[in-house]
């Protein structure tokens, strides 16, 4: 019951952010120049469609009744239509979630795994050589951006070495089904997961190096060797858990910007997922789209900060729910 | 932060060559970016070369399709990447000081309101916003960096915010807004100094974030046109890739180095600002065991002493100062025997105690002295005995016959497991055969013994009260039927009448088990009670030594006097404390003469240039005092008052 609460009480807190970003987004649309109408229909709109779109924004109401009716519609979930494909703007972003969750998804994993393994090695040592050193690879990785990576990467082993495929999610005419189709995306996605997940490691290597090695100056991992653990078993199972709080919070806030690096990414590799339709929005000058992908990306970093929170809880029995 | 803070930290910042470096590669950036129109460069925009001409000595970065000179862009780039960090990071940190310090300084409804703000931009995804705002307004440099400060300035509000809170409950500024001064004047003149130091490191990185972000959205083809920004030469470049790669290889490398150079900038700054960020933790040093001595006992002798303890030295390495917390300390506690050692925080009490045990943190070092347990060596010349090839002695010894009791108050249990788990894995660490359900039942037995209820067993320690998670901690250490127990400090943290109750039952339970007993205190009460001997260490050495009755009746050190004087009497009216003046002695370097003289009342210049031998005042009885013998036969003014 108390977790129902809780997670209630998370939700509504939601509410005030929702609100800004759908209000954010109302604003900037009547305060840039040109007509709304054009800007969400196209320039080169026939008259029947633009007047479609003035219906069903309400263009012709006062303002304050636009933004009420802009407010409900976002909330049921209807982000307009792009006007490039007429399809409604949610349909449209949906269809590309799933390319994306699987890169970041992959990334991540990758990122924060080898980040907390070589971390939490290092912290074994704070202070020494090593830890100086990885300590300066790490914010060297974080500072590359991520696109220049990206081709970097294509160049040495697209370009040069011709191991693996430059864009893209499966070959042209490639298998469409069972392993070898896996196979298939497995490969693509090999140079934009690197990518991703090489400037993302070194936040991880540096997060887990600092907070393992706050944690190993606590009073329980004194106690713990006392009582005759080996040091394996004290930094596994008696620090790590400690440890990874911090690591979890902020990959929950770290999402806004794991998203950013996605959209870039996925325009390097021509990896078919949101980053790839924002930019090919951009292109073609596709509002409805990039305020869509803005409104769903927001609401996204809310739901993983709130995600995180609840892991949180989950992992700390001292966060009373 | 004041002329000497200020000195600490940049004496910190100078010292580390990684920081000097980034900040020469920041400060050369900002000279090029000044200086780059008075340099003799082709024109950035001059399409006047062969084009894709790879490197060389006329174009050292070479050309791109146009035939533009790179390395006369680049430089000219590292204008626009600057021009974006700087305006970037400090419209944002304006912002934020100017908010944060609003919302901490007027506190209730408005801070609620507003702190709900700061958290709400916070998740708001700068890059998709700055996208949106560009994609409708058109790319310009002005509004990429609007947009930038629009999400990043909650980041420095909330630094300010707390910074605030904390601050305006202080004296200074109590005085100063008594004295007539304006909330704004108070606020500019004590408040936000004392906050930049966090929000100039964060804004470094922060400039860092703004080049990037800046430099992802020229990729995306929305850069602004009229600049040579190092995000657009990358976004030219990809389409010439394979023909051209330096055209993207170049801009790509200037951007890592300036942005590598800011936050590993940052970085230096925050470490400086946290000197104790570095080598706090780690994993303690290994130390390879001696080959236990040939001439001496391999078994236990049930007749030799349970500890026997000699020229115990300790040292803690902080930068390049040697602390010795523990500095040559040797005593005898024969089995059944109790011993409290009593000393002021920092005289190295709790560092003999962790020496003993063998568990030391990463940063300390024993480096001499030789520890018997019941007369088999488990330390020798400041090394762990092995008993048969590598394994150390004091393993087999570590909780099964020789365990510690931690204050409890401070974390000593984990707290993200519960009392069960805890106990039932330490308890099956020693004795694997048994079950869980055995584990259990050991853990319910010592629970009965030391009164703590049962059902306590499924609880996290946050959620049991302090005397109970000290008493969890004593059955911890008690799970396994330890010989000897060393107390560290088990009762401070605790409400008086829960400290007597601890105290009396750590007292029956030595008594009943015949456990020997280190007690470790600063107080010299809780030691009467307890212990029959005691010991009293100060700047890492035992000043005095002998049978509790003795010490308090016949003090032979100073130091053993301040103590007992600084005793609350529980029989005539409470005596004013008799405080020590100074601070605690800290033996780091060359030590001449008595430790504690700078602080003695009776310290003649003997004390001050030659170390004190050990007095044996009586037989049980010794001081490191060279007036010990003056010192047992000089009246206690106050002792019975």
């Amino acid at each position: 019951m108390r977790l129902r609460r809780y997670v209630l009480f998370r939700v509504l807190q939601l509410v005030p952010v929702a609100l800004v970003v759908i209000v954010l987004n109302f604003l900037l649309i009547h305060l840039a120049p040109g007509d709304v109408a054009i800007l969400l229909a196209g320039e080169d709109a026939d008259p029947t469609y633009m007047a479609s779109v003035r219906a069903a924004y309400g263009l012709d109401l006062p303002f304050h009744e636009q933004l009420l009716r802009y407010l409900g519609q976002v909330l049921t979930g209807d982000l307009g239509l792009s006007y490039r494909s007429r399809q409604p703007v949610m349909d449209e972003l949906m269809a590309r979630v799933p390319a994306t969750l699987m890169l970041v998804g992959t990334a991540l994993v990758i990122a924060v795994t080898v980040g907390v393994l070589v971390g939490t090695l290092i912290a074994r040592r704070p202070g020494s050589a090593v830890d100086s050193v990885v300590s300066v690879l790490s914010i060297s990785l974080f500072s590359i951006p991520v696109f220049w990576l990206g081709l970097m990467l294509i160049l040495w082993f697209a370009v040069h070495l011709r191991w693996l495929p430059s864009s893209g999610m499966g070959s042209v005419g490639g298998p469409r089904e069972g392993m070898a189709m896996v196979m298939d995306v497995a490969r693509h996605m090999i140079l934009p997961a690197v990518t991703l997940a090489t400037v993302w490691v070194g936040q991880y290597v540096r997060l887990a190096r600092t907070s393992v090695s706050e944690v190993l100056a606590e009073n329980y991992i004194v106690t713990a060797r006392a009582v005759g653990y080996g040091e394996g078993t004290v930094l596994l199972s008696h620090a790590l858990r400690n440890a990874l709080l911090p690591v979890v919070t902020v990959l929950g806030l770290q999402i806004g910007l794991a998203l950013t690096g996605a959209v870039l990414t996925e325009t390097v590799f021509s990896w078919p997922g949101l980053g790839r339709l924002i930019y090919e929005a951009i292109l073609a000058r596709d509002t409805p789209i990039i305020m869509g992908a803005f409104i769903i990306m927001s609401f996204t970093v809310a739901l993983a900060s709130l995600a995180t929170d609840l892991l949180y809880a989950a992992l700390d029995p001292r966060v009373s729910l | 932060m004041n002329r000497a803070r200020v000195e600490v930290v940049v004496r910190h910042l100078i010292r580390n060559p990684v920081t000097v470096v980034a900040g020469l590669v920041v400060l050369a950036a900002v000279v090029i970016a000044a200086a780059v129109p008075w340099l003799a460069l082709p024109d950035p925009e001059a399409m006047d070369f062969v084009p894709y001409s790879p490197p060389s000595a006329e174009h050292w970065f070479g050309t791109d399709n146009y035939g533009r000179d790179l390395f006369s862009r680049i430089l000219w780039g590292t204008r626009v990447a600057l021009v974006v960090a700087i305006g970037s990071s400090a419209l944002s940190t304006l912002l934020g000081i100017v908010l944060g310090s609003l919302s901490g300084y007027h506190g209730g409804l408005s801070d609620a309101i507003m702190s709900r703000t700061f958290d709400v931009f916070l998740l708001i995804p700068t890059f998709f916003l700055v996208l949106l705002i560009v994609a409708l307004f058109g790319a310009s440099l002005g509004l990429t960096m609007v947009a930038i400060a629009m999400t990043t300035w909650p980041r420095s509000a909330r630094i300010m915010r707390s910074q605030v809170l904390t601050l305006k409950t202080r004296t200074y500024v109590q005085a100063a807004l008594a004295a007539g001064a304006s909330a704004p004047q108070v606020l500019m003149r004590h408040v936000v100094p004392n906050g930049l130091a966090p929000i100039v490191t964060d804004g470094t990185i922060l400039m860092g974030l703004a080049i990037l972000t800046e430099a992802g959205l020229s990729f995306l083809g929305l850069g602004d046109q009229n600049t040579v920004s190092w995000g657009r030469m990358i976004f030219e470049g990809q389409r010439h890739l394979r023909l051209a790669p330096w055209m993207s290889i170049f801009p790509g490398l200037s951007m890592l180095l300036l942005v590598g150079a800011l936050n590993l900038l940052g970085d230096g700054l925050n470490h400086a600002l946290n000197p104790q960020l570095r080598t706090r933790g780690g994993a303690p040093r290994h130390v390879p065991p001696v080959p236990p001595p040939a001439d001496e006992p391999t078994v236990e002798d049930p007749a030799a002493p349970m500890l026997d303890v000699r020229g115990l030295r300790l040292v803690y390495r902080i930068g390049r100062r040697e602390i010795r917390a523990v500095d040559g300390v040797s005593f005898v506690l024969p089995r059944g025997g109790s011993l409290g050692i009593v000393g002021e925080s920092g005289c190295g009490k709790s560092s003999l105690g962790a020496a003993l045990l063998q568990v030391i943190p990463a940063n300390a070092e024993l480096t001499a002295g030789e520890v018997r347990f019941g007369g088999r060596a488990i330390l020798l010349g400041g090394r762990p005995v092995a008993e048969r090839g590598r394994r150390p002695r004091i393993r087999d010894l570590r909780w099964a016959r020789f365990s510690i009791i931690f204050q409890s108050a401070m974390n000593a249990l984990n707290p993200v497991f519960t009392v069960r788990r805890q106990l039932v894995s330490a308890y099956r660490r020693h004795r694997p055969d048994a079950t869980p359900e055995a584990a259990a039942a050991r853990v319910f037995e010592v629970f009965d013994l030391i009164g703590i209820p049962r059902q306590r067993i499924d609880s996290y320690p946050h959620e049991l009260s302090g005397g109970m998670r000290q008493r969890v901690m004593i059955a911890l250490a008690l799970l396994l039927e330890p010989d000897m127990v060393i107390a560290d400090e088990p009762t401070t943290a605790l409400d008086v009448l829960i400290q007597d109750q601890i105290l009396g039952e750590i007292d029956a339970l030595r008594r009943r088990l015949g456990v020997t007993l280190i007690l470790i205190s600063h107080d010299m009460g809780t030691v009467a009670e307890t212990c029959d001997r005691v010991a009293v260490m100060y700047a890492g050495q035992i000043v005095e030594i002998a049978p509790t009755a003795t010490i308090f009746e016949r003090p032979a050190h100073p130091y053993t006097r301040a103590l007992i004087g600084a005793l609350p009497s529980l029989t005539g009216a409470r005596r004013a404390l008799a405080s020590l003046p100074g601070e605690p002695f800290v033996a780091a370097g060359d030590v001449a003469g008595c430790r504690f003289a700078p602080r003695c009342g009776h310290a003649t210049d003997l004390c001050r240039a030659t170390t004190p031998p050990s007095v044996a005042v009586a037989p049980d009885h010794a001081s490191l005092c060279h007036f010990a013998d003056a010192m047992v036969a000089a009246p206690l003014p106050e002792a019975t008052a």
